[in-house]
């Protein structure tokens, strides 16, 4: 599942589990950008963000290197920082945001939408508009073969998150000589000094889907790979684990090249998949100069800079694209076809065109048909 | 000390963390009502339940992962993952054979070898068997030494009476904690407070399990140990005040018990008397369901009330469950 449970500490904690980012050209308004961190996988109705987080997007200007078909990150950073109260008793939790251009916002979580001179956000429940179907991954992976069917089934369809919408006036917060191509990542750390990051998010299921297998890997075929994954900075990745990156990436993106019989990516002479570099550079690009163009804009700009051409379209991720088929495709045959699905269309609910973009959580989930409880009684 | 120790790590609001746990829980529910988890995230949500039981003493949530437990292993029978989570309830439950049966099962199916292996040492440990428990923390943490590993070696010194080399493994735990969540370091300070409560050192006892319930103050066997604590120093009035609200939440017999004890002690009859009543009538409901679980605390509570002859069978069966030096402490009282 994209980011959903993506290693041991977000297991263990939800509130600081990013599920999903979305980023795309406001529908809604021109010249604007939003930007989406969706955290805590199946949310109860009592699910709250943690006080103690920040939950962040860092936002650098790219540009494609045309002769090594990577991107160059430069250096000018820019935060959207959102943190919350622990609100007392019943009452309802209160955010604040921090825009780049030094704009703070507060807000309630579950408004729908507070607005300030040069963005407005929203923070509460939505339904999770992931769709991928996980068990079939999970089969793959064990039986060596693809287990897509048709249709599939959405692991996590109409099943809530807590998530953060952010749409901003891009001249307001980006110098006109910035961009227009731009990377987000997505993160939580723990607010105030010193910060540590708990998890990061650039691109879907880099995590669970392209290192979280272990067995293929030649080096370190017994490591849980992904909370130091997690613990690295996306747009500087330290010395320490490269090494144990690179081994697990190279060895996976092969296995699922293979999976059609054929081998679309051939390795280099020391073991190197050619899309290793790329998602290491584990950010979402998107290009702000360029309008809303709906679905099937995620990883354009990243196909077309290493086919050495031109990208038509905004990039980024917009929550109805079917990212997981575009990677799928990738991954297993480069484009090449057949073209592979894995047998769901879309969300349970497509997301709108209005902010705050996803849809509202669902309310009524179905009865739960449990063993009974024993005998016992709580309290007397 | 405690203004350090809570000074040192950012964790979320106690009270934010339970309704977070609450919101996991039912979130989880809504996808196994249609059993569309798959055994592993199954397996996940049965261990949430039994985190919630144990941190809000509730025998109840334990019965309900027994349950889940239970039509898991039926309904996927050949995933290692079923076996796991019901070798947790097993353990539990103090079902430590079954448990133990429960793991080579998961092992057959090839269940995660390193969750397999932490789990059989839990067992181990909580049988008395110190080295072989040992021997597997150790190799975990030769993997990888992290918040859990040490923290598991800590319990394992703790339990053998080293309180030396427990501290500083406690310690060293603590340090390596990376999360947010408040409720793995309130359960390290409670195993830590536990340590010192064996050992005699109440003050230093009392310092951990006030960290822990400041961290997570709906943590109720802190709450409970910290009023065993207060009450061991004379301080019955606070004592009383942090029992009362666990005594009519919790259905755990523990805390009826204590203020009996307690009341007892202030010559307060009548009010002894009630909670006596209350905790009896519990306890001899669980040790009916779970006399494994509830046989050590029901032997202890009918030493207290000077009823041998109740409390001996109990403390023989909790000595037959597990060998420990403290079970057979418990024989030797129950028969003096």
């Amino acid at each position: 599942m994209s980011d959903h449970g993506s290693g041991p500490r977000a297991f263990s904690d939800s509130a600081l589990d990013i599920t999903d980012m979305f980023v795309f050209p406001s529908p809604e308004r021109s010249g604007s950008l939003v930007l989406v961190l969706n955290v805590f996988p199946f949310a109860g109705p009592t699910a709250r963000f943690s006080d103690v987080v920040d939950y962040r997007f860092r936002i650098r200007p790219v540009s494609v290197d045309p002769s090594a078909r990577v991107f160059d990150v430069g250096d000018t950073e820019y935060v959207f920082s959102c943190v919350f109260n622990a609100p007392a008793g019943g009452d309802v939790q209160e955010g604040t945001c921090i825009a780049p251009n030094g704009e703070s916002l507060t807000f309630r979580v579950g408004e729908e939408g507070t607005a300030g001179d040069s963005y407005r956000v929203f923070a509460g429940q939505r339904m999770d508009p992931f769709f991928f179907d996980g068990p079939a991954v999970i089969r793959s992976i064990m039986t060596r073969q693809l287990a897509f069917t048709n249709p599939g089934y959405s692991t996590v369809a109409h099943q809530n998150v807590l998530s953060i919408v952010i749409e901003c006036d891009r001249s307001a917060m980006f110098p006109d000589d910035q961009g227009p191509l731009f990377a987000v990542v997505g993160e939580t750390a723990i607010a105030g000094a010193p910060q540590f990051r708990l998890e990061r998010y650039g691109r879907p299921d880099i995590k669970n889907v392209v290192l979280f297998p272990k067995g293929f890997d030649p080096v370190n075929s017994d490591l849980e790979i992904r909370d130091l994954y997690n613990e690295e900075d996306a747009f500087a990745l330290g010395p320490a684990y490269l090494g144990a990156f690179h081994s697990r990436m190279n060895a996976n993106l092969a296995f699922w090249d293979g999976l059609d019989g054929k081998v679309d990516w051939p390795l280099s002479a020391d073991g190197a998949h050619p899309l290793t570099e790329l998602l290491l550079a584990d950010f979402m690009v998107v290009d702000v100069s360029k309008p809303f163009s709906g679905d099937g804009t995620f990883f354009e700009i990243e196909r077309a800079m290493q086919n050495g051409a031109t990208h038509a379209t905004c990039g980024g991720r917009a929550p109805n694209d079917d990212c997981m088929g575009t990677f799928m495709n990738v991954f297993v045959n480069a484009g090449n076809g057949p073209q592979l699905t894995h047998g769901i269309d879309g969300p349970a609910v497509p997301a709108s065109d209005e902010f705050p973009y996803l849809v509202p959580p669902e309310l009524n989930p179905p009865t739960p048909k449990l063993p009974s409880l024993g005998q016992a009684k709580t309290g007397r | 000390m405690t203004q350090t120790l809570d000074s040192d790590l950012r964790t979320t609001a106690g009270a934010l963390a339970m309704d977070n746990l609450r919101a996991q829980i039912e979130g989880m529910l809504r996808d196994a009502t249609a059993r569309r988890l798959p055994a592993r995230s199954e397996s996940g949500l049965i261990e949430l339940i039994l985190l919630r039981g144990h941190l809000l003493g509730r025998v109840s949530d334990y019965e309900w992962a027994t349950a889940l437990a239970e039509q898991l292993a039926v309904e996927t029978p050949d995933d290692g993952n079923a076996h796991l989570a019901l070798a947790r309830t097993r353990a539990t439950l103090h079902r430590f054979r079954d448990a133990l049966a429960e793991l080579e099962e998961a092992t057959r199916l090839g269940g995660d070898p390193r969750e397999v292996d932490g789990e059989r040492a839990v067992v181990l440990q909580a049988v008395g068997r110190y080295d072989e428990a040992l021997a597997i923390f150790i190799s975990a943490d030769d993997l990888r030494s992290d918040f859990t590993s040490l923290g598991n070696l800590a319990t394992v010194h703790a339990d053998r009476g080293d309180t030396a080399t427990a501290e500083e493994l406690f310690a060293a735990s603590r340090e390596r904690y990376r999360g947010v969540s408040p409720i793995p370091v309130a359960q390290l300070d409670f195993k830590r407070a536990h340590m010192w409560i064996a050992a005699g050192n109440l003050g230093r006892a009392r310092a951990w399990l006030e960290s822990a319930v400041r961290r997570l103050p709906a943590y109720a066997p802190a709450v409970g140990h910290l009023a065993e604590v207060e009450a061991a120093l004379g301080e019955t009035d606070s004592a009383i005040a942090r029992l009362l609200p666990l005594a009519t939440t919790s259905d755990d017999p523990d805390y009826a018990a204590q203020l009996a004890h307690i009341f007892d002690g202030r010559h307060e009859r009548e009010e002894s008397r009630y909670w006596r009543n209350v905790a009896a009538a519990r306890y001899d409901e669980l040790v009916e369901r779970h006399v494994e679980a509830f046989a050590d605390h029901a032997a202890e509570f009918w030493l207290d009330a000077g009823d041998l002859k109740r409390a001996l069978p109990l403390a023989v069966k909790n000595f037959e469950v597990r060998p420990t030096g403290r079970a057979a402490n418990l024989v030797a009282r129950a028969t003096r």
